[in-house]
């Protein structure tokens, strides 16, 4: 029980940390590729200090309150179900279907909390957020379906396990495909450009996020730092080959080399993102729904054919 | 008198009873009465389900039998319980005794058509059920309720059809009996021998099964009638019309595979792992899912939202019962039951919102959830369950059916099931947006919570709600009684499948360590100061309530715009021109042939004499 709680905890702290981390490195990368020198790696943990620390809130009603807590405990949630090495506690229930769905539901309670206030950009973001949800849903159920079908499984772990012994998954042709297509779906996921139609800021004013200022702004930056280590640990574990490392007689020393591992691949998913980020401008949302059930969509299909055959 | 006998009159002597006295209050009760009598029964034989009831009557030469089993319980549970909430309801919202009479007659079929055992009593109850609904919708638009008809009526007679073709060949209507038939066929066709139905009459009953249910079912191409009927009526029965009629298309389809299962998958093979003509079925299930949800999203009147998204869950469960195996099977099922208790859930909330305001689209709302805190949170329940939001029950059945789809390495189903996931999610989000939040129309500011007998009835399905979303064990343990062994294995709170796991409970602990975290950062911070919906940012600019901030119209354009293409393709209106053209057909018959002309009647029979003289009469 105290153990359990101990790995929660570390867990989560951990996560919120890189996760804050994360967010730092998108800011300095992209400063670097516009010529700039950018903030410190840890403006991101200020600017949230920040904002839990203003003497006033605003708010617009319980929902609107209730929310953006439950997008943040849902997103702790998900975390919980993700294996992180060797330290996952319900790694034995992360079913790939129920942390697809996991992954999701954080955005439910944003949704919840924006409309709730009435704002008429934060029903426009709301619209535009469900239709890429929409349009991302074809390639990332495709790119799911062909990972179960060529895996025989749906744990998380023994994903995992699998990869150990077959090598990563994108050194398969059907599941190269698929992770692919899920990293053009992580692109919409992590909201950036793109892709960050939903947001668009410049455009429609942050859209959902209009509205939110003070705390309720500050848990929801935490909530996007825990959703982007949780999204980037998810591609890692299921098409990077995660981490389980055996070499040290030490359980410590493995773990701690197994979050390395783990760490660099999270960055270079990051990476992969943020340099798409800096080069492309925004689509329009049918733009974007056109393209993702296009390309993606058929290069997922195609992995999940193939895989099943 | 037999209890299965008593389960299936109990509702329609109600309903006639409550239709002859006319008295306001004796009326409600009598009806509460009759639908509680099923819901009484069905619990009572719930331990007698296992070695199973039957009986017989002779009636106008026929035979009625019904039978009790595992399965036929499991339905009438279903049923029993969407139609007491319903009914119970129906104490606020019925107008008059016609509504009593017909609410409850179509208790009675749909009871009826459960528990049937052989294909003639099916057929009868099938046909009262179809016409107590029509009924139903017939008070409020005549229109929709002919369309309805219309398309039943060639439904049922595509049914009798092929009872008529199998009992001329069979020469019975038993279940059983029909089902050892095509059994001993399927092996006498394999062994090389001569079968009593060709490959043709089987496909010919399968395409007329498949029409049949279809219908009821609401599946693609033949849904055209449902987004009418159900918005076209009383917003209570539509609770039990979506939530237990159309369970009666998806007992067919389970019907069609118990007696003619092993005929079907011999004469046409098998497809991948799964068989042809299950196949055929799935894929039906799967563009159910995806033109049910996408045009649930561009709808404007919340009722036919709500109509569109019944379309779409049922696809749902036809695609896990066209896939076939145990498991599928079994997630098809547990769905049914989930669909049964969040849309019936829905109805209700629905008819809540159209009692109190007597209005049903969306751009005459907003705002209502200060108005009706009680309604908004068993609307939050229903939106979280269909959404498919762990962990609730509308999850717990769509994993099942994910995880059986996917296993059997079917990957364009699954990515239909996959789609239509996320298309729920968008349409009831926007149904959240618009009847709950944002600006209220000054003419809503009265508006009230949810009478008591609604409000009790919403509690009832919404406890269903969250307690097999807790427990999905207890639903597992019923289905894996039907089937007779362990498919679902796993505790009460634990699905497990092999190959995927489940822990609801375990989930829902987490949930709530996570919402406390995040309450606790929450309330380390200052204290919140209430502000009033028009206080907001408007680039900058002040507002006042006559500005409507809220987007009420035409939510979803862009998609709209995105699918145009596939929008301008449109099976309403391809029935409308061949009924057109039916109508203009049998004007012109009735023109040409009688034209009033004695010569040409003299005529017709010269010529049927030389017919007949060619015939050599």
């Amino acid at each position: 029980m105290i153990e359990t709680a101990l790995k929660a905890l570390f867990i989560l702290l951990y996560a919120t940390f890189v996760g804050f981390m994360f967010m730092g490195i998108i800011r300095i990368v992209t400063a670097r590729v516009h010529r700039r020198v950018g903030p410190p790696i840890y403006q991101p943990i200020l600017d949230t200090l920040k904002l839990l620390g203003k003497k006033e809130n605003i708010t617009h009603g319980l929902i609107y309150d209730f929310g953006v807590i439950y997008a943040l405990g849902a997103t702790i949630l998900a975390l919980m179900f993700i294996p992180l090495g060797g330290v996952g506690i319900l790694r034995a229930y992360g079913d790939l279907i129920l942390i697809t769905f996991l992954l999701e539901i954080p955005m439910l309670g944003i949704m919840f909390a924006a409309m709730s206030s009435g704002n008429p950009w934060a029903g426009l973001g709301a619209q535009r957020a469900l239709l890429t949800l929409l349009a991302i849903q074809v390639p990332l159920g495709f790119a799911i379906v062909a990972l179960a079908e060529f895996y025989g499984t749906f744990s998380t772990y023994q994903i995992v396990a699998a990869q150990q012994a077959m090598g990563w998954s994108i050194t398969h042709l059907p599941l190269l495909l698929a992770a692919i297509a899920y990293d053009l779906v992580l692109q919409a996921m992590f909201g950036k450009e793109p892709f960050d139609i939903m947001i668009a800021p410049g455009e429609i004013s942050l859209g959902p996020m209009v509205e939110f200022g003070g705390k309720h702004m500050g848990i929801l930056q935490i909530q996007h730092a825990i959703a982007l280590f949780a999204e980037t640990l998810f591609f890692a574990n299921i098409f990077l080959g995660g981490a389980v490392v055996t070499v040290f007689a030490s359980p410590i020393l493995n773990t701690i080399a197994s979050l390395a591992i783990l760490l660099v691949k999270q960055i270079a998913v990051l990476l992969i993102a943020t340099l798409m980020a800096t080069i492309f401008p925004r689509f329009t949302i049918d733009q974007a729904a056109k393209f993702y059930w296009k390309w993606p969509t058929i290069l997922a299909a195609l992995g999940a054919v193939l895989a099943s055959l | 008198m037999n209890e299965l006998v008593v389960m299936v009159i109990a509702p329609l002597l109600a309903g006639v009873l409550a239709w002859l006295l006319d008295v306001r209050g004796i009326k409600e009760a009598l009806g509460v009465l009759g639908a509680a009598v099923p819901l009484g029964y069905a619990a009572v034989l719930y331990e007698r389900a296992g070695e199973g009831i039957n009986v017989a009557y002779t009636l106008g030469g026929f035979q009625i039998t019904f039978a009790l089993n595992q399965l036929s319980w499991f339905f009438i549970g279903i049923a029993a319980l969407v139609g007491f909430t319903a009914v119970l309801a129906m104490v606020s919202t019925a107008k008059s005794s016609y509504e009593w009479l017909f609410a409850l007659m179509s208790l009675s079929g749909v009871l009826g058509v459960f528990l049937a055992n052989d294909l003639m009593t099916f057929f009868i109850f099938w046909e009262i059920m179809t016409f107590a609904s029509f009924m139903m919708v017939l008070k409020y638009n005549k229109g929709a309720s002919l369309k309805y008809f219309l398309l039943s009526v060639f439904g049922a007679y595509a049914m009798l059809i092929a009872i008529g073709i199998i009992y001329a060949k069979l020469g019975t209507f038993e279940f059983s009996a029909v089902q050892q038939a095509m059994y001993r066929d399927a092996y006498a066709v394999m062994l090389g021998g001569q079968g009593l139905f060709t490959k043709g009459e089987t496909a010919l009953i399968y395409l007329l099964f498949i029409i049949a249910f279809g219908v009821k079912a609401g599946a693609f191409p033949l849904h055209v009638w449902a987004p009418d009927a159900y918005s076209e009526t009383n917003q209570s029965y539509t609770s039990f019309f979506s939530g237990a009629l159309s369970k009666a298309g998806v007992y067919g389809f389970i019907l069609m595979y118990i007696l003619m299962g092993a005929k079907l998958t011999y004469e046409f093979g098998a497809f991948r792992s799964t068989t042809k003509f299950g196949y055929i079925i799935a894929f039906i299930g799967g563009l159910t899912i995806v033109v049910g949800g996408l045009l649930a999203a561009l709808q404007e009147d919340i009722r036919k939202l709500f109509a569109y998204s019944s379309i779409s869950q049922l696809g749902y469960i036809l695609v896990g019962i066209g896939v076939g195996t145990a498991l599928s099977m079994q997630a098809a099922l547990f769905h049914a039951l989930s669909h049964a208790l969040f849309k019936g859930l829905f109805f209700l909330i629905v008819a809540t919102i159209v009692y109190r305001t007597g209005k049903t689209e969306f751009k005459d709302m907003g705002g209502l959830a200060e108005k009706m805190p009680f309604t908004f949170a068993m609307a939050f329940i229903a939106i979280l369950s269909l959404a498919g939001i762990p962990p609730l029950v509308g999850f717990a059945s769509k994993w099942v059916l994910f995880e059986a789809v996917i296993s059997q390495n079917l990957p364009i189903l699954g990515g239909f099931v996959f789609f239509g996931s996320a298309i729920g999610f968008v349409y009831l989000i926007r149904f959240t947006y618009a009847v709950w939040f944002g600006q209220r129309p000054t003419d809503l500011d009265d508006t009230k919570d949810a009478p008591l007998p609604m409000a009790i009835a919403m509690g009832i399905l919404a406890l269903g709600n969250v307690l097999f979303g807790i427990a999905p064990g207890l639903v597992a343990r019923e289905l894996n009684k039907i089937f007779g062994r362990e498919v679902i294995g796993g505790t009460l709170y634990v699905l497990d499948l092999g190959f995927g796991k489940y822990n609801a409970l375990l989930l829902t602990i987490w949930l709530v360590i996570g919402i406390i975290i995040a309450g606790i950062v929450y309330f380390m911070g200052a204290k919140v100061r209430r502000i009033p919906v028009t206080d907001t940012y408007q680039a900058g600019n002040p507002i006042t309530m006559d500005y409507n901030l809220t987007i009420r119209r035409n939510f979803f354009l862009p998609l709209k715009e995105t699918l145009a293409f596939w929008l301008r393709m449109s099976f309403d209106r391809l029935y409308r021109d061949v009924g057109r053209y039916v109508e203009d057909l049998a004007e012109t018959l009735r023109s040409y042939i009688y034209n009033g002309n004695v010569q040409s009647y003299a005529w017709y029979l010269a010529i049927v004499l030389l017919i007949l003289a060619l015939w050599g009469v």
